[in-house]
């Protein structure tokens, strides 16, 4: 089997295999931290930095790695970049970090980096580990946005907490149930469902 | 120690039905989504995240408040940003002494949890119950209450969840919602359901 190129990998992580569409990895943060653009933009931001550093790490040490240790290992690398990424919101970002609460720490169990460190990084080059992660950082970043978007212009009417409408006329008839919890769970049943009708007509098309 | 029992009870109540863990706080959507086809193994699955999750709850509490903090205290280091780092190894150390103990003494146990057991090690509700109660500087009892409650919460929440998927397998879903779509939009109106419980405390 020809080893999968680096272009392939980054590609990938966009559309094929979106962890959030397709591989349907790491909700917990999805459904959390994308009731505003400015959140899901931050969240996404940290999961690409923490995901190219463990990649990128898990690479180098590939041919060091033993079976049984080795997802004790990556949690460890995992654990230092978010404790990287933690501190430097902190200190840089502290509204949106305390907006972000636990979610920060929380991307340590984040299934989409073990998950990458396990399929690819830790049997693949470093350049295509790195493809490989900022292609599922920038799928993962972009499927939060989306409904970060949908979820704050519904609910809040504004974006990146600037005004779309007229907040004297908006306000009545703000859908507040978006930016509650089971707006969440609406929206990204929603979007799921949308990615698998757009896959299917296209494999339809392309049977006939 | 005083112990003001209403507050126990409100945090109880608090936790494992108002900002249940599933549908308000978004911890464990993972198993959540993925070990709820059927009721035995979801309940599986909610007792043994009970489990695990108070235990865990209860170990890094004194470990922050016997180790860490002491020691800092003593070497005149701030070594809180720690905190990340040790709660996720007690973690999986918990996982791994629970199973070994399960398997030593309770073998049928063992059996019946099979594969959850390993898995909760990767169940965010466990790691964010723990970086909750230090975020919310709880005390011992209010911990253990605070963490017994969300694990509880989880088990409802998933074993209502599994209830409704084992009726839902033999409705006609449209093709594009079929697996995580329809569980989603399942999820949403359980969590709009668990927002009448917003009102049970002032």
């Amino acid at each position: 089997m020809a080893e999968i190129t680096a272009g392939q990998r980054f590609k990938a992580g966009f559309w094929a295999d979106n962890p959030t569409l397709v591989q349907v990895l790491g909700m917990c943060p999805t459904l959390a931290v994308s009731n505003s653009l400015e959140n899901a933009l931050v969240m996404g931001m940290a999961v690409t930095f923490v995901l190219l550093g463990s990649n990128l790490i898990t690479s180098l040490l590939r041919n060091l790695l033993r079976p049984h240790l080795r997802i004790l290992i990556f949690t460890l690398t995992i654990a230092g970049f978010v404790t990287i990424a933690d501190l430097f919101l902190q200190a840089h970002l502290p509204a949106a970090s305390k907006k972000l609460g636990p979610f920060v720490p929380l991307i340590i169990v984040n299934c989409i980096i073990i998950a990458r460190c396990e399929v690819c990084a830790s049997r693949s080059s470093v350049r295509a580990a790195l493809a490989d992660a900022v292609g599922q950082g920038l799928g993962f970043t972009i499927a939060l946005s989306i409904l970060g978007v949908v979820r704050e212009v519904l609910g809040s009417g504004t974006l990146l907490n600037r005004p779309v409408f007229d907040p004297q006329a908006f306000k009545p008839h703000a859908w507040v149930i978006m930016i509650l919890p089971p707006g969440a769970f609406i929206m990204l049943g929603i979007l799921i469902g949308a990615a698998n009708q757009v896959r299917l007509r296209r494999a339809r098309g392309g049977a006939a | 120690m005083n112990l003001d029992f209403s507050m126990l009870v409100t945090i109880f109540i608090a936790t494992a039905l108002i900002n249940n863990f599933v549908f308000s706080m978004f911890l464990g959507i993972c198993p959540f989504l993925g070990v709820s086809r059927k009721i035995d193994m979801a309940f599986g699955m909610g007792c043994a995240v009970t489990f695990v999750l108070t235990l865990s709850g209860l170990v890094t509490w004194l470990i922050v408040h016997a180790v860490i903090v002491p020691l800092g205290g003593a070497l005149g280091l701030e070594l809180t940003f720690l905190k990340n780092t040790v709660f996720i190894f007690v973690i999986a150390a918990m996982v791994q002494l629970v199973e070994m103990y399960i398997r030593k003494f309770f073998p049928g146990l063992y059996v019946a949890f099979g594969v959850f057991l390993p898995l909760i090690t990767t169940n965010c509700a466990i790691l964010g119950a723990c970086l909750l109660i230090d975020m919310r500087g709880y005390g011992l009892v209010e911990a253990a209450a605070f963490s017994f409650a969300a694990g509880l919460g989880f088990a409802i929440a998933i074993t209502i969840m599994a209830g409704i998927r084992e009726h839902l397998v033999y409705s006609d879903v449209p093709q594009a919602l079929r697996g995580p779509g329809i569980t989603l939009l399942t999820a949403a109106m359980l969590a709009l359901a668990f927002m009448g419980f917003a009102g049970m405390i002032r």
